[in-house]
């Protein structure tokens, strides 16, 4: 358990969790009758105060203002306040009036008794009984208002009484219903009582026959005057401040014994409710016991369910502390309980209260909050991995933003009717309470329960079907002979086919789509992904670069185009380019790189140039999912967004790749795996994949680029794609070594040439490099290169070191190729472009080897990331 | 005896003294037709204002979404304006940034208020920078900043240079002022002086405009940009609904300003008129003969054939579409009687709105109006600065080297704006020429007099806010919120004046009412008198 989450950030209140004293001070006043109030400040207050009380209860709000102005911050407010005095009185009659302050009069220093007092000299024929409260805006909360009204009302009404045998009431602010229920289950205990104050009636009135202004319930003024002369004082609060509590008052001034008690909520608070009464003599309505048996009933019907719930309670501190305690009660865990005021005492009461709950849920952290904001309790819930939120409705962006449940039980409730009607005193309330935390864990279990059966047992049968009807289709391409060869030392399409080289040929400027993964940019050497490119060629360059290049990587056997557009976007460039191509060597192998949106268009004319291999970027066979993903798409003259956009990429993409898979082209299907996006769609793509007879999928991590829509997506790792490709293995080939070259690439798969001159590219020396770690736990260079089954990738620029991934040491080919690969090109392909490997002991053999491949194996028994720093500049000075 | 003057006879003398002046029941013999207005409000009555913070904060900088608001004062002010007034934000294609949901205060605790503040304002403004790395805060103060010193300009300075971020203090203490009124006024101030004509991003087409006086409460905006678009007319700038920093920078190079809520705007559409040339063009999207009326002058204004052709079409293709629809509550509304009390420009624009469906306004207010909203742009010269009104800075500008650049010469202004089919160019001849005689109009009204007008005028369905929604509810009368639409709207254009028409039908025609009857249809008026 902890206390505050950011003690450094504390200067911005981000999402207040609180509202001011002022509110807290007027609401007091709706439970005494013919009350109204005056707020002696900038008429603002007034009027937020208002909109706030009456947009919850669903009732008129009036509350007065003085109207400040600057002439009377400048020389004081007495003026306003008397005039507004005698305009409430003139207009509404009240028997009683609040006059409560507000920032600006307490700032300005007014003596609001005094002026009270002047008034009423003033005016003798007054009968209005005006009571003061100060209550600053900067004072404390709305609670701290609350009772700093009800301690004004009674030390400035209350005068020696005799015995009266009543019970003195003082509650916290409740909802007129909860109100309602205590005065009721008071009075048919056959308890006397003296509510200050009663809300029961003011804040939920009727329609009727005629709507009066003034409020006619509530508690009397003379009533709250005879307090003295009661028994006993029940204070519902268990957190009374000195000088703030009416309770103390009474027992201080007249003698009036005092009990504190809790708000009964929940099987304890409301015992000890009925444990007061009969201690007074009353006697607990036997429907009482019939009630309290219902709720044990309902508290073993509903454990099934709450003790799933990892709830977050909010809000003043008697209502968090005895919802809290309905949590314990009940298996649910308070994972996050907070609130606004600042309350040391609360948290010590939480802390002992919530200790034994955690320790038999087997929690080990639960956090207590005060003086805190939402945006605090936001990031709690977060990390506390909260499903259920307890208190006002102003947690609602929060609950959304979490995807979580909130079950709105406290004042201010703005989104949802029926605020003035909320239950959660007695076993009525808390059953409320408790049936709706129920129903929401039965909710969250229900939507993850059908869609995980579903996925286990239903979509298991169609997979079944799926796989029946794979090697019909995917035996397509093998029946072209000349195609298969192709195939085999294609680098990309061919997985012993590393040795061959490739060029990419940036002809296709243009793109008819735009994802929100995509950025296309020219002229960034250090940025190798697709869509980048240094410059475009025209068809002529083309030739000219493929020429070149020939001369100097005899092993180029692939031409392709794979944009930085698409390749059909800018059909006549493709075309000719490889129409010139194909003039001068006859035994290349085309590759075109297309999001197929015009496949279907121009499918026949690649067949005719002899295209033998064409890799469709499919990203989602769902339209809802594609608009997720694709920006929009121009077809045909006519740019379309959303589902309608993608739906239309979808069929041609599908009728694109049957056409070119019956004629017998090879066709890889690429899908961009975007975390949290299209990634859980993944095999359905694969096997949509399998069934129109592509040869292959692959499935690339999607590189966040910062401009681009989905810049700030988190990337999948390697892990993660590792994953998702073993299970779309069961359906079709994957291609496991994609490097997700630039739109230029030229050379090997991992080892590029530069664009003009085929010179190995000069890496700049400021760049970061990666280092491939032989370690067990990732603290410790602890492993043996040739025992290490995993390495941890690091990139380091000698200054900052950082983690990128964890590559599994894993087996090609497994079982289709007919033979294993050697340790050797499995350890490659893991460590292939790390500039060395850091590992605890290494053999020579294997060290010379990644030598020559220009790979430093370098021996250590350090901390990883010291490790890799002093590798880094090493090699950064050897540059 | 007439509605006013019963209403009135309740005041006491000195009440009614005040008031008097500030009621008015039309009438032809009433010439030149006056009002009072924008003066101070009488405490204890239960007015309907909000403070000057309320409209600084509240209305106008508050919805500018790549904008961290931080209310700098104890913590209720921020609290009770964050997200009450449903100006609705989408966040920016490209930054992503939408504060809109979210509350930033100081929170100041009493030792701030004996210590001073600034030390903790620039420590919340770390703060945010930190968390939420904006490109602009505006700091917004509330009543006890005035009174003990922090100077909230300076700390704006300060974290200008700190961060190379923009940063803009207002002082907008809830006394300032006579009404949300003022604040509008400062918050109009600080995005001249501040914001238009930082940027340079020249608006894409040819016809552009900003919309003025816009919040985008409840999707409003959204749907006159689609109508707009449609005719081919760029919007280049809500101001402020929907509203970003970034893009208000540049307003400056629209083509036009179209003016909505003339009150709390107009000094923006003054001001860009004299500083860049800009002309300003009043016009009012609630209802549909409104809309079209308005779209004809946005065209007329640009003066091209192709565009004025496009908007014809737009208007007869939008007009039949919503056609059946508002016919069918037409005939369920006509002959109805209403009463609007809103803030400062609703009153006026609904009453359009309200005679599309064959309804009659018959009570109007506005909370915190200035007499020219009433009475016309020409009754300004005559107003009367006031201690009150004096206390808001008042700036003026020259026109601008670079970027002052005028459409129209005088003379063709002149000539734009003459005869039966002149535009409301410059110019906004306010709400009295609309209304009819024994209608009565209320500047400032209060809650007691919302009761007598409800009780002597017996409208059939009362325009209002939250804070009369109830208890005009509670008298038996079916109400709307004209502020916030009861989480309904948009309201604003052809397909808004739809939503309006079916939310109007449903409040009369609810079930509900049929269990309830207002006083006055079973019980005798006792208050009539005889001879009179």
């Amino acid at each position: 358990m902890n206390g505050k989450q950011s003690p450094n950030l504390v200067n911005l209140d981000v999402n207040p969790c609180k509202m001011c004293m002022p509110m807290g001070a007027v609401t007091a006043f709706y439970g005494i009758r013919g009350a109204m109030t005056i707020l002696h400040g900038s008429q603002g207050c007034a009027t937020y105060i208002r909109r706030h009380m009456a947009t919850h209860y669903n009732e008129p709000v009036d509350v007065a203002s003085s109207s400040l102005t600057e002439q009377g911050t400048v020389f004081g407010g007495e003026a306003n306040l008397l005039k507004g005095l005698s305009n409430l009185i003139a207009l509404y009659r009240p028997e009683v009036i609040g006059v409560c302050t507000t920032c600006l009069a307490e700032t300005i220093g007014e003596d609001v008794p005094a002026i009270t007092r002047r008034f009423l000299e003033a005016h003798p024929d007054c009968e209005a009984k005006i009571i003061t409260v100060a209550s600053p805006g900067y004072g404390g909360t709305q609670n701290e208002g609350f009772f700093a009204s009800l301690r004004a009302i009674a030390e400035q009404t209350v005068v020696p009484s005799p015995p009266n045998g009543k019970v003195n009431i003082i509650t916290p602010q409740l909802s007129p219903a909860d109100t309602r229920f205590l005065k009721s289950f008071l009075a048919e205990s056959g308890l006397d009582c003296i509510l200050l104050p009663d809300l029961s009636e003011n804040l939920d009135g009727a329609t009727e026959k005629r709507y009066q202004r003034l409020k006619s319930g509530g508690t009397p003024i003379e009533e709250i005057g005879k307090m003295a002369g009661a028994r006993m004082t029940l204070e519902f609060s268990e957190f009374p401040r000195d000088g703030q509590s009416p309770g103390a008052f009474l027992r201080d001034k007249f003698g009036v014994p005092l009990t504190h008690l809790p708000l009964p909520v929940g099987l304890r608070g409301t015992d000890a409710l009925a444990d007061a009464i009969a201690s007074l003599g009353g006697a607990v309505p036997a429907e009482h016991k019939k009630a309290r048996g219902r709720y044990l009933d309902a508290m073993v019907d509903g454990h099934k369910y709450t003790s799933k719930a990892r709830a977050a309670v909010f809000g003043d501190p008697d209502f968090v502390l005895a919802v809290t305690r309905l949590c314990c009660e009940n298996g649910v865990l308070p994972a996050v309980t907070a609130t606004g005021s600042v309350s040391p005492a609360l948290r010590d009461a939480l802390r002992s209260e919530i200790s034994d709950c955690a320790e038999y849920l087997f929690a080990d952290e639960t956090v207590i909050l005060d003086d805190c904001d939402f945006s605090e309790i936001e990031r709690a819930c977060s990390d506390m991995g909260v499903n259920v939120m307890l208190g006002s409705g102003d947690a609602r962006r929060a609950a959304a933003r979490l995807g979580i449940p909130l079950i709105r039980c406290a004042f201010p409730i703005h989104d949802r009717v029926g605020g003035q009607r909320v239950r959660t005193l007695g076993f009525g309330g808390s059953l409320s309470l408790l049936d709706q935390t129920a129903n929401a864990m039965l909710e969250l279990t229900e939507h993850g329960y059908r869609g995980e059966m579903y996925g286990r047992f239903y979509l298991a049968d169609e997979d079944d079907d799926a796989r029946s009807d794979a090697p019909e289709n995917t035996s397509a391409p093998a029946a072209t002979k000349s195609a298969a060869a192709r195939t085999d030392s294609h680098p990309c399409f061919g997985e012993n086919a590393c040795e061959n080289a490739r060029v990419h040929l940036p002809v296709a400027p243009a793109c008819n789509i735009q994802c929100n993964y995509c950025v296309r940019g020219y002229d960034c050497a250090n940025e190798s992904r697709p869509g980048v490119t240094k410059g475009i060629l025209t068809p002529g360059e083309a030739l000219i670069r493929y020429q070149k290049l020939k001369e100097s990587v005899p092993n180029l056997t692939v031409a392709g185009i794979a944009g930085p557009g698409d390749a059909l976007a800018n059909f006549a460039e493709t075309r000719e380019t490889l129409r010139l191509i194909r003039g001068y060597d006859a035994d290349v192998t085309f590759c075109v790189s297309t999001n197929g949106l015009m496949l279907p268009q121009y499918a026949a004319e690649l067949i005719a140039l002899g295209v033998s291999h064409v890799t469709v970027t499919v990203n989602a066979v769902d339209p809802e999912i594609g608009a997720k993903v694709y920006k929009y798409v121009d077809y045909m003259g006519t740019r379309y967004d959303g589902a309608a956009g993608a739906a239309i990429l979808l069929a041609n993409q599908l009728a694109g790749i049957r056409i070119l898979a019956d004629a017998g082209v090879v066709v890889k299907v690429n899908c961009v795996a975007l975390k949290g996006v299209n990634d859980a769609h993944i095999p359905y793509i694969t096997k949509t994949a399998a069934k129109l007879g592509a040869y292959m999928t692959n499935i690339m991590p999607h590189i966040p680029v910062e401009s681009s829509a989905f810049g700030s997506l988190d990337r999948l790792t390697a892990a993660e794609i590792d994953a998702l490709r073993d299970e779309c293995g069961a359906d079709i080939r994957q291609m496991r070594h994609c490097r997700q070259c630039r739109a230029d690439a030229a050379g090997r798969i991992g080892h590029d040439v530069t664009a003009a001159d085929a010179v190995p590219e000069p890496e700049s020396a400021t760049s970061e490099r990666l280092y491939a770690v032989a370690t067990r736990g990732g603290t410790l260079v602890d492993t043996h290169l040739g025992k290490a089954d995993a390495f941890y990738i690091y990139s380091s620029d000698g200054a900052k070191t950082r983690y990128v991934e964890t590559r599994k040491v894993s087996r090609y080919c497994s079982g289709e190729c007919g033979e294993t690969e050697d340790k050797w090109t499995v350890l490659l392909r893991a460590v292939g472009d790390c500039d060395a490997v850091i590992s605890s002991q290494a053999g020579e053999s294997p060290s010379r080897r990644l030598g020559e491949c220009g790979i430093r194996v370098i021996n250590s028994r350090e901390k990883v990331e010291t490790a890799v720093a002093k590798a880094a500049s090493e090699l950064l000075i050897k540059f | 005896m007439t509605e006013r003057e019963r209403l009135l006879e309740k005041y006491s003398a000195r009440v009614y003294k005040n008031r008097k002046d500030h009621i008015v029941q039309l009438e032809e013999t009433l010439d030149p037709r006056s009002i009072a207005a924008n003066t101070r409000a009488i405490p204890g009555v239960m007015t309907a204002r909000g403070c000057c913070y309320a409209g600084c904060k509240g209305v106008v900088v508050g919805p500018l979404k790549d904008v961290a608001v931080i209310t700098h004062g104890p913590v209720g002010c921020g609290f009770y304006s964050w997200g009450t007034r449903r100006n609705k934000a989408k966040p920016d294609e490209h930054t992503d940034k939408n504060f809109v949901p979210y509350c930033f205060s100081t929170d100041m605790q009493e030792s701030d208020i004996v210590f001073g503040g600034e030390k903790k304002l620039e420590k919340a403004i770390e703060e945010a920078v930190a968390l939420f790395h904006p490109t602009c805060i505006m700091i917004c103060t509330t009543c006890p900043i005035g009174l003990i010193g922090d100077d909230v300009q300076a700390v704006a300075r300060r974290t200008e240079e700190k961060y190379g971020i923009k940063a803009i203090g207002y002082s907008c203490e809830g006394y300032k002022g006579v009404s949300q009124s003022g604040g509008h006024h400062i918050a109009n101030n600080g995005l001249m002086k501040y914001v238009i004509g930082t940027g340079d991003k020249q608006p894409k087409t040819k016809f552009s405009v900003n919309i003025l006086g816009e919040y985008n409460i409840g999707g409003d905006g959204w749907e006159e940009s689609r109508i707009l678009k449609r005719c081919g007319i760029e919007v280049v700038n809500m101001f402020t609904g929907d509203a970003s920093y970034e893009s208000l920078k540049s307003a400056h190079l629209a083509g036009l300003n179209l003016v909505m809520c003339h009150r709390s705007i107009n000094y923006i559409a003054e001001m860009m008129k004299t500083k860049y040339g800009v002309d300003w063009l009043k016009v009012n999207f609630i209802g549909v003969g409104a809309t079209v009326k308005s779209l004809r002058e946005v065209a007329k204004y640009f003066g091209d054939a192709e565009l004025s052709a496009r908007v014809e079409d737009v208007i007869a293709d939008e007009t039949a579409a919503v056609y059946d629809d508002v016919e069918y509550y037409k005939s369920r509304l006509t002959g109805k009687t209403a009463g609007i009390f809103s803030g400062g420009s609703r009153s006026h624009h609904y009453q359009t709105l309200l005679a599309d469906f064959g309804m009659e306004t018959v009570i109007a207010g506005y909370e915190f109006a200035h007499r020219d909203d009433y009475e016309g742009r020409e009754i300004i010269p005559q107003i009367k600065e006031d201690a009150d009104n004096k206390n808001i800075e008042s700036i003026t500008v020259e026109p601008d080297s670079e970027f002052y650049r005028t459409k129209y010469s005088p003379e063709e202004i002149v000539a734009l704006k003459d005869g039966e089919y002149g535009i409301e160019l410059d110019d906004y001849g306010g709400m009295f020429p609309e209304m009819d005689d024994g209608d009565v109009v209320v500047d400032d009204y209060n809650h007691f007099e919302t009761d007598e007008l409800i009780r002597l005028m017996k409208p059939d369905i009362f325009l209002s806010g939250i804070k009369d929604k109830y208890s005009i509810q509670k008298a038996g009368v079916s109400s709307r919120q004209i502020h916030s639409y009861d989480y309904s709207g948009p309201y604003a254009g052809f397909r808004g004046a739809v939503n309006f028409g079916r939310d109007l039908t449903m409040a009369l025609y609810t079930n509900a009412w049929a269990f309830v009857t207002p006083p006055w249809k079973h019980e005798p008026m006792l208050e009539g008198r005889i001879g009179e």
